[in-house]
């Protein structure tokens, strides 16, 4: 125990003090986390909504003020041509004309919404109409908002992050560092202490699966004072669910410092491996967006295990009930990954005929 | 002296490749014990063998007492280890590599009392890459130090190194000598053999092809009718580099 202790603080500091790996770990995680996040892809949509002012309003000018305060609408003013032909190019949904006591609503083939907002305007007339009879409505409809968490896009990018990040950092730290022992003679070296081998990785992987935790943390604060973002679920869940998707990356990351053989090649093997996942394991987009014989193949990834399983809990705030096929998934392959790890990595040398 | 090292009929092949060919020889308690030969003759294997690292192919060795075969970890709670390439953890202070190591012999260790054996005090808070190659060298031995051994393997301790860094390094072995720890080393200088050991094996293609003291050894040698022309030279050009440079070590 005294000698695990002592190795994982040696390998804590070793981590810390290796300003490349930090970089990598928490740094440009958290960048593409504030690119994503002010991109903002999820601005509410505004309609273009033209209205010429070529010919005068006359009685229809203050029913133009009202529309003009629509916050679902952008205003543009122009001559009638000017917004017709900005129309032609699609840049406006509809171009409303006043003439006279009408309004002549000009609108775009190609823009769905075209028709959307006529009603929506037609609709407004009826009510002012009604209203300025003194007739009350027959029928009012009240809205309420049911979705009262509406998932914003960086709520949903937050947990695959957290996952991707925490992936990134389990492969490459281990597979970088164990393929140097390996290369330098370390390994050798440690092989002549009395300490058991499985004392030094044990070390360090626990000071992984500190730093994969503190990762998870350092997103989770991120997110709440940057983005103001909420997260619904369980923290005992989550740390579980990143744990186990820290070890499954940690046996690929021995895995593949079992079959390098020199440093040059462990981002070669890493990136094969780990690049395809990038993209297919959930993290920028849903693995449910995918073509039907591509989600095959994403949902059993070992990463879209992890990210469902974080995302689940945060956004949804589901519990064991709802997650347990994930978690259930991480075990298999963290048993598959880390059974290969013990079959390829290995302290001694093999032995060349 | 009894034999701290007792080795019989050692063989070890690699696939078709022969390293050590059937090898016998014993290692007095305190003695500096010296292997010899050039590139491939099976020193680094005979003593990786000796150190618990590699299983012979046959053969008995007996370390301390103890079947290597049997309990290797035994052995190597009770050796201290210096290997060709001497490279440790990055990152780490010199002070915090040997508590480390210390740690893996389940031992706390005073740091600054073996970096001051090997005279490396000064550069306890640097780390391992900032040393020059007789630094990295001596930090190897108190690395080697840290669990008090009774035997300590040196492999080509001073490969690469200049003159007054070998004499640096053989003041520090004949030191550790003196406070009882048997040596076992191997070299391709015989002059530093001569110096330094009490006895010397000769391998050549994986067998020992002499054994004895190195003054024994001359002897055999010219009593065989051996003779070279006699060069009446009171110093050579390495007494005149060291005249001219110092013993000072230059690091």
């Amino acid at each position: 125990m005294y000698t695990t202790y002592r190795l994982t603080v040696a390998s804590i500091k070793m981590l810390v003090r290796n300003r490349q790996a930090l970089f990598f770990t928490l740094l440009m995680p958290l960048f593409i986390m504030l690119i994503f996040g002010y991109i903002g892809f999820d601005k509410p949509q505004t309609i273009d909504v033209g209205i010429a002012t070529s010919t005068p309003a006359g009685a229809s000018e203050a029913f133009l003020e009202q529309i003009k305060k629509f916050p679902t609408f952008t205003i543009h003013e122009g001559s009638l041509a000017e917004e017709k032909t900005a129309l032609d190019q699609g840049n406006r949904a509809v171009v409303l004309s006043p003439e006279g006591g009408t309004i002549v609503a000009y609108t775009s083939a190609s823009k769905p919404e075209s028709q959307a907002v006529v009603a929506a305007l037609n609709q407004y007339i009826s009510s002012a109409t009604l209203a300025g009879a003194h007739i009350s409505p027959l029928i009012t409809i009240e809205t309420r908002v049911v979705n009262a968490h509406n998932l914003r896009y960086i709520e949903f990018l937050l947990p695959g992050l957290i996952a991707l990040s925490i992936m990134q950092m389990s492969v490459f730290s281990v597979a970088f560092v164990f393929t140097q022992y390996k290369e330098k003679g370390v390994l050798k070296r440690l092989l002549a202490t009395p300490m058991r081998p499985l004392q030094f990785v044990a070390a360090n992987a626990i000071t992984r699966l500190l730093v994969s935790v503190l990762q998870a943390a350092i997103f989770i604060v991120a997110g709440l004072l940057l983005f103001h973002v909420t997260v619904i679920g369980s923290y005992w869940l989550l740390a579980l669910s990143v744990i186990l998707g820290s070890l499954m990356f940690l046996g690929l990351g021995f895995t593949i410092s079992g079959l390098a053989k020199t440093t040059d090649s462990v981002p070669v093997f890493a990136n094969l491996v780990v690049f395809p996942m990038m993209f297919l394991g959930g993290t920028f987009f849903a693995v449910s967006s995918m073509p039907a014989w591509l989600q095959v193949i994403a949902k059993l990834l070992p990463l879209t295990y992890f990210s469902t399983a974080v995302r689940e809990i945060m956004t949804k705030g589901s519990g064991l009930a709802i997650i347990w096929p994930d978690l259930l998934g991480m075990v298999v392959w963290g048993i598959i990954l880390i059974t290969l790890a013990t079959y390829t990595f290995s302290f001694q040398e093999r032995e060349a005929a | 002296m009894p034999n701290i090292i007792e080795v019989k009929d050692l063989y070890k092949k690699y696939g078709d490749f022969t390293a050590v060919d059937h090898i016998s020889f014993s290692v007095k308690e305190g003695e500096i014990f010296g292997i010899l030969g050039p590139n491939g003759a099976g020193k680094t294997t005979t003593l990786e063998i000796l150190e618990g690292l590699k299983l012979p192919t046959s053969g008995s060795i007996v370390v301390d007492g103890i079947d290597v075969q049997k309990h290797p970890t035994k052995v190597k709670a009770r050796i201290g280890v210096q290997l060709q390439a001497s490279n440790f953890f990055e990152a780490l202070t010199l002070v915090e590599l040997i508590e480390t190591f210390g740690a893996m012999y389940g031992r706390e260790v005073d740091a600054m009392k073996l970096l001051e054996q090997v005279q490396l005090t000064d550069k306890a808070k640097n780390q391992a890459k900032e040393l020059s190659g007789g630094q990295r060298q001596r930090l190897s031995i108190a690395i080697g130090l840290v669990n008090d051994p009774r035997i300590l393997f040196l492999d080509e301790p001073t490969t690469g190194l200049d003159p007054q860094a070998r004499r640096n390094l053989w003041d520090l072995i004949g030191g550790i000598k003196k406070d009882g720890t048997t040596v076992v080393i191997t070299t391709h200088y015989m002059d530093e053999a001569e110096v330094l050991c009490d006895r010397v094996a000769i391998m050549d293609g994986g067998t020992i092809v002499s054994m004895d003291t190195p003054r024994k050894l001359i002897d055999q040698l010219l009593a065989t009718g051996f003779s070279k022309p006699v060069v009446q030279q009171q110093a050579n050009l390495e007494d005149v580099f060291l005249n001219f440079t110092g013993h000072a070590l230059r690091e």
